[in-house]
């Protein structure tokens, strides 16, 4: 079943269409990443779902219920973590998240234990200060508590990590793979090693449209190159291994980057096993020798091209 | 001018809640250099020497967010 | 209805934190106990830096005065701080995003403006009791039963009413506007409209204005009570009318 379907998307802004016909579907229990450039329109989607934005065309429906622009019903079935959360600063946490309890109509004692609870989850627990004195990344940990507090069956994430250093970017990333469990995650970013970390499916928003969008093993699969790498330490070795008439045969179809040379091959098994005998004969040793795996930013780069 | 030292005892309500407003907003300017505009000197003026409606003009548009 | 309370709440503990709390109550509080001050003490004051040799009538003071002193300084200056106040109510969410969460949570949106008009009604009712117990205690300490007038206590009611539909208007403002300098001006387009409409004489009778400005003229028995009647049902239609405007327009606003 899908959490969210957003079918045929359009939003103008000025003379600049951010949005031309954008159509996406996250499944249940995923993790989903939504990337494109600065500017490629993923606030924007994501603020048309919540119904902060107008859309100019197309349809968005969160488990099957849609989306509409001010007053929307949907909305109980999200938590939302903008990309800057911004609270109540005279307020402390526990009062905060007593509020964001007592609005959507939960009972005190559920209200205590799923604070507690939520307040252990972000590493915010026993804080008593007032949320005015939080850094970047307490307020960011403070948003995912508040964006899970009524059970969301859809978490949605605006950058989570983008404006943190690298310690709260790793906190923010483990809590999130914590949740998966509980409920489906969209988040948007264009920090590529954050997709690769927790997300199992992704979409790359482009010019207005999704370019890219499925399984992250299944999208590495389809790209997936028969390709060796072999590296060398020294300019010599590279040079020997060049020369070496062994390894003519291998090396018809091959690119030489710097100290590493790429080898295609339509049977990869085979050119490996001949490869390091090659290897072995020679005495030629590399630094490295492994398979080429697409990297995630290859393929973002390809998608956007 | 000896009539204003016989009314003191009737305006001492008056003065002390000017002084609370006076003394709690300059606290206040003090403790968070922060300001929506302008700066510690000229909120420090307006609350010390306009009576009543300085401190009530730096609580309604010149605090700054607490840090 | 949990919603509605928990957000009220919110808005007293704000009030309470940003020190608006602390300013409205005591600048009430001066004003009630300024009033019976001024009228008691200001023909001595003034005679007394009257340059020698110059004279002037001056009659003794009476409750009257008092309560004249009253009347102006709510109306006039009273008003303003309260306007002043409130006008930032709906600014300081949008400017900063802080109702992003609430809404994203379900919480229905006219829910976050009724909820405001509850809590700047309260805050203006309380104030306003506090400013009239204290006008009433000096007034009473100096003028002993003289302090009870006739009509007293509709006059009272008409100028709290009167507040009553202003910050209606000032929540219709605060919605309409993005900053709450946009609010504070809508806020006084409004009143000067009002103060406009007054020279007409056949909407005069209507006007809402009417409850602060004819307080004074019943207290010294020129006019009927009746006069209030139809100032009265306008300003609270109007009331009903700027907030229902106002959950209209904030349902459909870009946050």
């Amino acid at each position: 079943m899908n959490v969210l379907e957003i079918e045929d998307l359009k939003k103008k802004f000025g003379s600049h269409q951010v949005l031309d016909g954008l159509s996406i579907a996250v499944p249940e229990h995923s993790v989903f990443g939504f990337l494109g450039k600065n500017g490629a329109g993923k606030t924007t989607t994501m603020k048309i779902v919540l119904g902060l934005l107008q859309s100019d065309g197309g349809e968005v429906r969160v488990l099957g219920e849609k989306s509409v622009y001010g007053q929307n019903a949907a909305n109980r079935f999200i938590g939302y973590l903008p990309d800057v959360p911004e609270f109540y600063s005279y307020m402390t946490p526990v009062e905060y998240l007593r509020l964001c309890g007592q609005i959507t109509g939960m009972k005190e004692k559920q209200i205590r234990l799923k604070s507690e609870e939520l307040l252990e989850l972000v590493g915010l627990k026993g804080v008593k200060k007032r949320i005015g004195g939080f850094s970047r990344g307490m307020k960011q940990r403070l948003g995912i508590a508040q964006a899970l507090f009524n059970e969301p069956k859809l978490l949605i994430c605006d950058e989570p990590t983008s404006a943190l250093d690298p310690v709260g970017r790793r906190e923010v990333l483990d809590i999130m793979e914590q949740v998966r469990e509980k409920t489906t995650v969209i988040f948007s970013t264009h920090v590529l090693t954050d997709v690769e970390r927790i997300c199992d499916r992704v979409a790359v928003l482009n010019n207005g449209k999704t370019v890219m969008e499925g399984r992250l093993d299944e999208i590495r699969d389809r790209h997936r190159k028969n390709a060796l790498l072999i590296a060398f330490e020294r300019k010599e070795n590279l040079k020997r291994f060049i020369e070496e008439p062994v390894f003519r045969k291998l090396l018809t179809a091959s690119k030489k980057e710097g100290c590493q040379v790429i080898i295609e091959a339509a049977d990869i098994e085979q050119a490996e096993s001949e490869l390091i005998r090659g290897l072995n004969e020679t005495q030629i040793m590399p630094s490295r020798l492994e398979i080429l795996e697409p990297s995630l930013e290859g393929l973002f780069m390809e998608a956007i091209q | 001018m000896n009539t204003l030292f016989e009314y003191l005892p009737i305006l001492l309500p008056v003065i002390l809640i000017q002084l609370i407003l006076m003394v709690t907003a300059l606290v206040h300017v003090l403790r968070h250099p922060n300001y929506r505009f302008g700066n510690k000197v000229v909120w420090i003026v307006i609350v010390v020497f306009i009576q009543i409606i300085g401190p009530i003009i730096y609580f309604a548009f010149g605090r700054g967010e607490d840090e | 209805m949990r919603a509605y309370a928990a957000f009220t709440k919110k808005e007293f503990t704000e009030f309470t934190r940003t020190y608006k709390l602390l300013i409205l109550g005591l600048v009430f509080l001066l004003f009630g106990i300024m009033s019976p001050l001024a009228a008691k003490y200001m023909p001595e004051i003034i005679s007394q830096f009257m340059p020698a040799g110059m004279e002037i009538e001056v009659s003794a003071p009476t409750a009257l005065d008092s309560w004249m002193q009253f009347f102006k300084n709510i109306s006039q200056l009273g008003l303003f701080v309260a306007v002043i106040l409130f006008g930032g109510i709906m600014s300081s969410e949008y400017s900063r995003g802080t109702l992003i969460h609430m809404l994203t949570k379900g919480l229905p949106r006219r829910t976050v403006v009724l909820a405001k008009f509850t809590a700047a009604s309260l805050l203006w009712t309380g104030a306003y009791l506090l400013c009239f117990g204290a006008a009433y205690g000096y007034t009473w300490f100096y003028w002993r039963s003289d302090a009870n007038m006739s009509g007293l206590s509709v006059a009272i009611a008409a100028t709290w009413l009167f507040g009553i539909f202003l910050l209606a208007i000032t929540i219709l403002g605060s919605v309409l506007c993005r900053n709450s300098y946009g609010c504070l001006l809508f806020t006084g387009i409004a009143v000067v409209l009002q103060f406009l409409l007054n020279m007409l004489p056949k909407i005069k009778e209507f006007n809402p204005l009417e409850l602060i400005t004819e307080g004074t003229p019943l207290l010294q028995g020129q006019i009927e009570t009746g006069l209030f009647l139809k100032p009265t049902i306008i300003a609270c239609v109007g009331t009903l009318l700027c907030v229902t405007l106002s959950c209209i327009i904030f349902n459909k606003k870009k946050l």
